[in-house]
Protein backbone atom coordinates (compact mmCIF):
# COMPACT_ATOMS: atom_id res chain seq x y z
CA UNK A 1 0.00 0.00 0.00
CA UNK A 2 2.51 2.53 0.99
CA UNK A 3 4.46 1.25 -1.57
CA UNK A 4 2.25 2.61 -4.53
CA UNK A 5 1.74 6.17 -2.54
CA UNK A 6 5.81 6.68 -2.67
CA UNK A 7 5.41 5.74 -6.49
CA UNK A 8 2.67 8.11 -7.04
CA UNK A 9 4.76 10.44 -5.23
CA UNK A 10 7.79 9.86 -6.84
CA UNK A 11 5.87 9.83 -10.29
CA UNK A 12 4.34 13.71 -9.60
CA UNK A 13 7.61 14.54 -9.38
CA UNK A 14 8.48 13.60 -12.91
CA UNK A 15 10.88 10.43 -11.72
CA UNK A 16 10.83 9.63 -15.53
CA UNK A 17 14.12 10.50 -16.47
CA UNK A 18 16.67 8.28 -16.00
CA UNK A 19 19.29 10.64 -14.97
CA UNK A 20 16.69 11.40 -11.44
CA UNK A 21 16.42 8.02 -11.32
CA UNK A 22 19.72 7.61 -10.66
CA UNK A 23 19.90 10.49 -8.09
CA UNK A 24 17.13 8.96 -6.24
CA UNK A 25 19.25 6.07 -5.93
CA UNK A 26 22.27 7.90 -4.43
CA UNK A 27 20.79 10.27 -2.14
CA UNK A 28 21.55 9.12 1.10
CA UNK A 29 24.83 6.73 0.85
CA UNK A 30 27.16 5.73 3.34
CA UNK A 31 31.06 4.60 2.63
CA UNK A 32 32.10 1.35 3.74
CA UNK A 33 34.59 1.23 5.70
CA UNK A 34 34.56 -1.86 7.88
CA UNK A 35 37.07 -4.96 8.07
CA UNK A 36 35.94 -8.73 7.56
CA UNK A 37 36.45 -9.26 11.36
CA UNK A 38 34.20 -6.76 12.11
CA UNK A 39 31.26 -7.58 9.62
CA UNK A 40 31.95 -11.08 11.04
CA UNK A 41 31.23 -10.46 14.64
CA UNK A 42 28.25 -8.03 13.81
CA UNK A 43 26.92 -11.13 12.43
CA UNK A 44 27.80 -13.22 15.27
CA UNK A 45 26.81 -10.96 17.46
CA UNK A 46 23.26 -10.12 15.83
CA UNK A 47 22.69 -14.11 15.27
CA UNK A 48 23.41 -14.95 18.89
CA UNK A 49 21.00 -12.28 20.43
CA UNK A 50 18.80 -13.54 18.42
CA UNK A 51 19.02 -16.93 18.94
CA UNK A 52 18.95 -18.04 15.66
CA UNK A 53 20.34 -21.46 15.39
CA UNK A 54 23.09 -22.17 12.96
CA UNK A 55 23.36 -22.76 9.44
CA UNK A 56 22.47 -25.67 8.07
CA UNK A 57 20.48 -26.62 10.81
CA UNK A 58 22.20 -30.02 11.68
CA UNK A 59 18.77 -32.30 12.75
CA UNK A 60 16.55 -30.55 10.42
CA UNK A 61 18.50 -30.04 7.08
CA UNK A 62 18.56 -33.95 5.39
CA UNK A 63 22.32 -34.73 5.38
CA UNK A 64 24.02 -35.10 2.02
CA UNK A 65 27.39 -36.91 1.56
CA UNK A 66 29.40 -34.32 0.78
CA UNK A 67 28.56 -32.67 3.83
CA UNK A 68 29.36 -35.76 5.58
CA UNK A 69 32.52 -36.23 4.18
CA UNK A 70 33.28 -32.44 4.75
CA UNK A 71 32.73 -33.00 8.47
CA UNK A 72 34.35 -35.95 8.27
CA UNK A 73 37.94 -34.54 7.12
CA UNK A 74 37.32 -31.88 9.94
CA UNK A 75 36.69 -34.46 12.73
CA UNK A 76 39.71 -36.87 11.28
CA UNK A 77 41.76 -33.76 11.33
CA UNK A 78 41.15 -33.11 14.71
CA UNK A 79 41.24 -36.62 15.85
CA UNK A 80 44.85 -37.34 14.26
CA UNK A 81 45.84 -34.05 15.94
CA UNK A 82 45.10 -34.80 19.16
CA UNK A 83 46.73 -37.92 18.82
CA UNK A 84 49.87 -35.98 17.72
CA UNK A 85 49.67 -34.15 20.60
CA UNK A 86 48.90 -36.89 23.12
CA UNK A 87 52.03 -38.78 21.60
CA UNK A 88 54.06 -35.78 21.63
CA UNK A 89 52.72 -35.40 25.47
CA UNK A 90 53.58 -39.05 26.08
CA UNK A 91 56.94 -38.93 24.86
CA UNK A 92 57.84 -35.48 27.03
CA UNK A 93 55.97 -37.32 30.67
CA UNK A 94 56.52 -40.99 30.57
CA UNK A 95 59.86 -42.34 32.16
CA UNK A 96 60.68 -45.23 29.24
CA UNK A 97 61.67 -45.08 25.90
CA UNK A 98 59.10 -45.96 22.91
CA UNK A 99 60.65 -49.28 22.31
CA UNK A 100 59.92 -50.14 25.98
CA UNK A 101 55.91 -49.44 26.16
CA UNK A 102 56.08 -51.28 22.71
CA UNK A 103 57.43 -54.44 24.32
CA UNK A 104 55.10 -54.02 26.94
CA UNK A 105 52.10 -54.07 24.65
CA UNK A 106 53.31 -56.87 22.71
CA UNK A 107 53.76 -58.52 26.00
CA UNK A 108 49.96 -58.72 26.60
CA UNK A 109 49.44 -61.00 24.17
CA UNK A 110 46.34 -59.50 22.08
CA UNK A 111 45.02 -61.52 19.20
CA UNK A 112 46.92 -61.43 15.97
CA UNK A 113 42.43 -59.99 14.71
CA UNK A 114 43.22 -57.26 17.50
CA UNK A 115 46.71 -56.24 16.09
CA UNK A 116 44.96 -55.95 12.27
CA UNK A 117 42.26 -54.11 13.72
CA UNK A 118 44.16 -51.73 15.28
CA UNK A 119 46.23 -51.03 12.34
CA UNK A 120 43.24 -50.38 10.03
CA UNK A 121 41.70 -48.05 13.00
CA UNK A 122 45.02 -45.71 12.62
CA UNK A 123 45.49 -45.88 8.93
CA UNK A 124 41.79 -45.74 8.31
CA UNK A 125 41.49 -41.51 9.27
CA UNK A 126 45.51 -40.77 8.02
CA UNK A 127 44.24 -42.37 4.65
CA UNK A 128 40.57 -40.53 4.86
CA UNK A 129 42.12 -36.93 5.88
CA UNK A 130 45.06 -37.40 3.17
CA UNK A 131 42.85 -38.35 -0.34
CA UNK A 132 40.01 -36.10 1.07
CA UNK A 133 42.57 -33.77 1.65
CA UNK A 134 43.73 -34.41 -2.17
CA UNK A 135 40.58 -33.76 -3.16
CA UNK A 136 40.16 -30.50 -1.26
CA UNK A 137 43.25 -29.13 -3.02
CA UNK A 138 41.97 -30.08 -6.68
CA UNK A 139 39.06 -27.44 -5.47
CA UNK A 140 41.44 -24.69 -4.74
CA UNK A 141 42.76 -25.42 -8.23
CA UNK A 142 39.28 -24.54 -8.87
CA UNK A 143 38.61 -28.21 -10.58
CA UNK A 144 35.67 -30.70 -10.22
CA UNK A 145 32.60 -27.72 -8.52
CA UNK A 146 30.00 -29.25 -10.72
CA UNK A 147 27.98 -31.31 -8.89
CA UNK A 148 28.41 -34.93 -10.14
CA UNK A 149 32.14 -34.21 -9.69
CA UNK A 150 31.81 -33.40 -6.39
CA UNK A 151 29.77 -37.12 -5.88
CA UNK A 152 32.22 -38.76 -7.80
CA UNK A 153 35.46 -37.31 -5.95
CA UNK A 154 33.78 -38.56 -2.78
CA UNK A 155 32.72 -41.92 -3.52
CA UNK A 156 36.96 -42.08 -5.44
CA UNK A 157 38.11 -41.48 -1.58
CA UNK A 158 36.18 -43.39 0.00
CA UNK A 159 37.17 -46.25 -1.46
CA UNK A 160 40.67 -45.56 -1.90
CA UNK A 161 40.55 -44.64 1.98
CA UNK A 162 39.06 -48.03 2.46
CA UNK A 163 41.60 -50.26 0.06
CA UNK A 164 44.57 -48.41 1.43
CA UNK A 165 43.61 -48.88 4.97
CA UNK A 166 42.87 -52.57 4.80
CA UNK A 167 45.88 -52.55 2.79
CA UNK A 168 47.93 -50.94 5.29
CA UNK A 169 46.94 -53.43 8.02
CA UNK A 170 47.95 -56.55 6.37
CA UNK A 171 51.46 -55.40 6.84
CA UNK B 1 14.06 -10.13 -10.32
CA UNK B 2 10.69 -12.42 -12.03
CA UNK B 3 9.43 -13.32 -8.55
CA UNK B 4 9.01 -9.84 -6.98
CA UNK B 5 7.80 -8.18 -10.56
CA UNK B 6 5.17 -10.15 -10.73
CA UNK B 7 4.50 -9.41 -6.67
CA UNK B 8 4.35 -5.74 -7.04
CA UNK B 9 2.39 -5.89 -9.90
CA UNK B 10 -0.33 -7.86 -8.04
CA UNK B 11 -0.01 -5.66 -5.33
CA UNK B 12 -0.52 -2.89 -7.27
CA UNK B 13 -3.70 -4.67 -8.83
CA UNK B 14 -5.03 -5.08 -5.57
CA UNK B 15 -4.90 -1.56 -4.75
CA UNK B 16 -6.72 -0.15 -7.28
CA UNK B 17 -8.68 -2.59 -8.97
CA UNK B 18 -11.25 -0.50 -10.90
CA UNK B 19 -8.77 2.68 -12.08
CA UNK B 20 -6.77 1.37 -15.48
CA UNK B 21 -4.63 4.47 -16.57
CA UNK B 22 -3.45 4.92 -12.93
CA UNK B 23 -2.08 1.48 -12.46
CA UNK B 24 -0.96 1.57 -16.15
CA UNK B 25 1.34 4.53 -15.29
CA UNK B 26 2.28 3.22 -11.77
CA UNK B 27 3.18 -0.35 -13.11
CA UNK B 28 5.11 1.24 -16.16
CA UNK B 29 7.17 3.29 -13.12
CA UNK B 30 7.35 0.11 -11.10
CA UNK B 31 8.81 -1.54 -14.04
CA UNK B 32 11.23 0.62 -15.14
CA UNK B 33 12.96 1.06 -11.93
CA UNK B 34 13.04 -2.64 -10.60
CA UNK B 35 15.15 -2.57 -14.09
CA UNK B 36 17.19 0.31 -13.11
CA UNK B 37 18.02 -1.38 -9.66
CA UNK B 38 18.70 -4.81 -11.33
CA UNK B 39 20.85 -2.85 -13.87
CA UNK B 40 22.59 -1.40 -10.60
CA UNK B 41 22.63 -4.52 -8.19
CA UNK B 42 24.61 -5.78 -11.35
CA UNK B 43 26.98 -2.93 -10.65
CA UNK B 44 27.46 -2.86 -14.73
CA UNK B 45 28.15 0.51 -15.34
CA UNK B 46 30.87 3.29 -14.34
CA UNK B 47 28.11 6.18 -14.33
CA UNK B 48 27.22 4.46 -11.03
CA UNK B 49 30.25 4.99 -9.44
CA UNK B 50 31.98 7.72 -10.11
CA UNK B 51 34.35 8.23 -7.55
CA UNK B 52 36.84 6.15 -6.00
CA UNK B 53 35.39 6.33 -2.32
CA UNK B 54 32.70 3.56 -3.29
CA UNK B 55 29.64 4.21 -1.96
CA UNK B 56 26.80 2.08 -0.34
CA UNK B 57 23.54 3.30 -1.69
CA UNK B 58 21.13 2.80 1.02
CA UNK B 59 17.12 2.41 0.83
CA UNK B 60 15.74 5.95 0.15
CA UNK B 61 12.98 6.84 2.22
CA UNK B 62 11.49 5.54 5.50
CA UNK B 63 8.30 4.88 4.03
CA UNK B 64 9.87 1.94 1.67
CA UNK B 65 11.04 0.16 4.91
CA UNK B 66 8.39 -2.65 2.79
CA UNK B 67 9.77 -2.77 -0.19
CA UNK B 68 13.25 -0.99 -0.28
CA UNK B 69 14.61 -3.30 -2.88
CA UNK B 70 12.22 -1.59 -5.31
CA UNK B 71 14.16 2.12 -5.17
CA UNK B 72 17.35 1.19 -4.35
CA UNK B 73 20.32 -1.28 -4.72
CA UNK B 74 21.99 -2.58 -1.97
CA UNK B 75 25.57 -3.23 -3.31
CA UNK B 76 28.26 -4.54 -0.69
CA UNK B 77 31.74 -3.94 -1.88
CA UNK B 78 34.90 -2.10 -0.73
CA UNK B 79 37.37 -1.17 -3.15
CA UNK B 80 40.94 -2.49 -1.91
CA UNK B 81 41.93 1.41 -2.04
CA UNK B 82 39.08 2.22 0.54
CA UNK B 83 41.11 -0.49 2.96
CA UNK B 84 44.03 1.92 3.47
CA UNK B 85 47.42 -0.24 3.62
CA UNK B 86 44.81 -3.14 2.48
CA UNK B 87 46.80 -6.30 4.39
CA UNK B 88 47.74 -9.29 2.07
CA UNK B 89 48.10 -11.30 5.47
CA UNK B 90 45.10 -13.32 5.29
CA UNK B 91 45.10 -14.11 1.34
CA UNK B 92 49.19 -15.75 2.17
CA UNK B 93 48.20 -17.73 5.16
CA UNK B 94 45.69 -19.45 3.05
CA UNK B 95 48.26 -19.84 0.30
CA UNK B 96 50.89 -21.23 3.13
CA UNK B 97 48.68 -23.71 4.14
CA UNK B 98 48.36 -25.01 0.62
CA UNK B 99 51.54 -25.08 0.31
CA UNK B 100 52.34 -26.67 3.46
CA UNK B 101 49.78 -29.69 2.77
CA UNK B 102 51.52 -30.12 -0.33
CA UNK B 103 55.12 -30.27 1.39
CA UNK B 104 53.20 -33.05 3.95
CA UNK B 105 52.02 -35.26 0.95
CA UNK B 106 55.44 -34.83 -0.27
CA UNK B 107 57.36 -35.64 2.99
CA UNK B 108 55.32 -39.10 3.48
CA UNK B 109 56.89 -41.58 0.88
CA UNK B 110 60.03 -39.69 1.45
CA UNK B 111 59.69 -41.04 4.74
CA UNK B 112 59.05 -44.61 4.25
CA UNK B 113 61.78 -44.79 1.71
CA UNK B 114 64.51 -42.46 3.54
CA UNK B 115 64.05 -42.83 7.62
CA UNK B 116 67.12 -40.04 8.38
CA UNK B 117 66.48 -37.64 11.13
CA UNK B 118 66.32 -34.69 8.52
CA UNK B 119 63.01 -36.25 7.53
CA UNK B 120 62.61 -37.19 11.65
CA UNK B 121 62.29 -33.27 11.80
CA UNK B 122 60.76 -32.33 9.05
CA UNK B 123 58.19 -34.17 9.50
CA UNK B 124 57.73 -32.66 13.08
CA UNK B 125 57.37 -29.69 11.87
CA UNK B 126 55.35 -30.29 8.87
CA UNK B 127 52.50 -32.33 11.21
CA UNK B 128 52.37 -30.12 14.26
CA UNK B 129 51.99 -26.69 11.86
CA UNK B 130 49.93 -28.28 9.56
CA UNK B 131 47.26 -29.19 12.58
CA UNK B 132 48.20 -25.96 14.19
CA UNK B 133 46.62 -24.13 11.15
CA UNK B 134 44.02 -26.41 11.14
CA UNK B 135 42.58 -26.63 14.44
CA UNK B 136 43.34 -22.49 14.19
CA UNK B 137 40.16 -22.62 11.29
CA UNK B 138 38.02 -24.52 13.76
CA UNK B 139 38.35 -21.85 16.70
CA UNK B 140 37.69 -19.44 13.95
CA UNK B 141 34.66 -20.84 12.80
CA UNK B 142 33.42 -22.06 16.36
CA UNK B 143 34.27 -19.19 18.85
CA UNK B 144 33.04 -16.43 18.96
CA UNK B 145 33.56 -12.92 21.26
CA UNK B 146 37.17 -11.50 21.30
CA UNK B 147 37.63 -12.75 24.66
CA UNK B 148 36.95 -16.18 23.89
CA UNK B 149 39.17 -16.40 20.61
CA UNK B 150 42.01 -14.50 22.43
CA UNK B 151 41.92 -17.21 24.95
CA UNK B 152 40.78 -20.20 22.43
CA UNK B 153 44.05 -18.98 20.06
CA UNK B 154 46.42 -19.15 23.10
CA UNK B 155 45.22 -22.39 24.30
CA UNK B 156 46.00 -23.90 20.62
CA UNK B 157 49.26 -22.12 20.53
CA UNK B 158 50.56 -23.74 24.18
CA UNK B 159 49.48 -27.30 23.15
CA UNK B 160 51.19 -26.74 19.44
CA UNK B 161 54.44 -25.70 20.86
CA UNK B 162 53.89 -29.03 23.82
CA UNK B 163 53.64 -30.79 20.63
CA UNK B 164 56.70 -29.69 19.01
CA UNK B 165 58.54 -29.63 21.50
CA UNK B 166 57.21 -33.33 22.48
CA UNK B 167 57.96 -34.37 18.85
CA UNK B 168 61.92 -32.97 18.73
CA UNK B 169 62.18 -34.76 22.37
CA UNK B 170 61.58 -38.22 20.80
CA UNK B 171 63.46 -37.36 17.32
CA UNK B 172 66.62 -36.39 19.62
CA UNK B 173 66.47 -39.18 22.60
CA UNK B 174 64.31 -42.17 21.44
CA UNK B 175 64.08 -43.70 18.11
CA UNK B 176 62.94 -40.64 16.15
CA UNK B 177 58.80 -41.11 14.05
CA UNK B 178 59.65 -42.98 10.94
CA UNK B 179 61.52 -45.49 13.48
CA UNK B 180 58.96 -45.56 15.49
CA UNK B 181 55.91 -45.93 12.54
CA UNK B 182 58.18 -49.09 11.58
CA UNK B 183 58.38 -50.82 14.88
CA UNK B 184 54.43 -50.15 15.64
CA UNK B 185 53.92 -51.51 12.06
CA UNK B 186 56.38 -54.52 12.67
CA UNK B 187 54.34 -56.96 15.13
Amino acid sequence: MSCHLVLTVLARQGLCSSRLQFGVLYRHAVPMGTTAKEEMDKFWTKNTRLNRPVSPHISIYEWSVPMMLSISHRGTGVALSSGISAFALAALVLPESYPYYLDLIHSMSFGPQFLAFSKFALAFPVAYHTFNGIRHLLWDLGKGFKIPEVYRSGYIVIALTVLTSVGLAAM
Amino acid sequence: MKRFISSHRSRAALVHPGDSSHLGLVVRIMAALVRISSVCCRGVSPLLFRSCSLIRPLAVQKKDRDCPYLISAKIHATPSSYAGSGSKAASLHWTGERILSIVLLGLAPVAYFYPVPAVDYSLAAALTLHGHWGLGQVVTDYVHGDFKIKMANAGLFLLSTVTFAGLCYFNYHDVGICKAVALLWSK
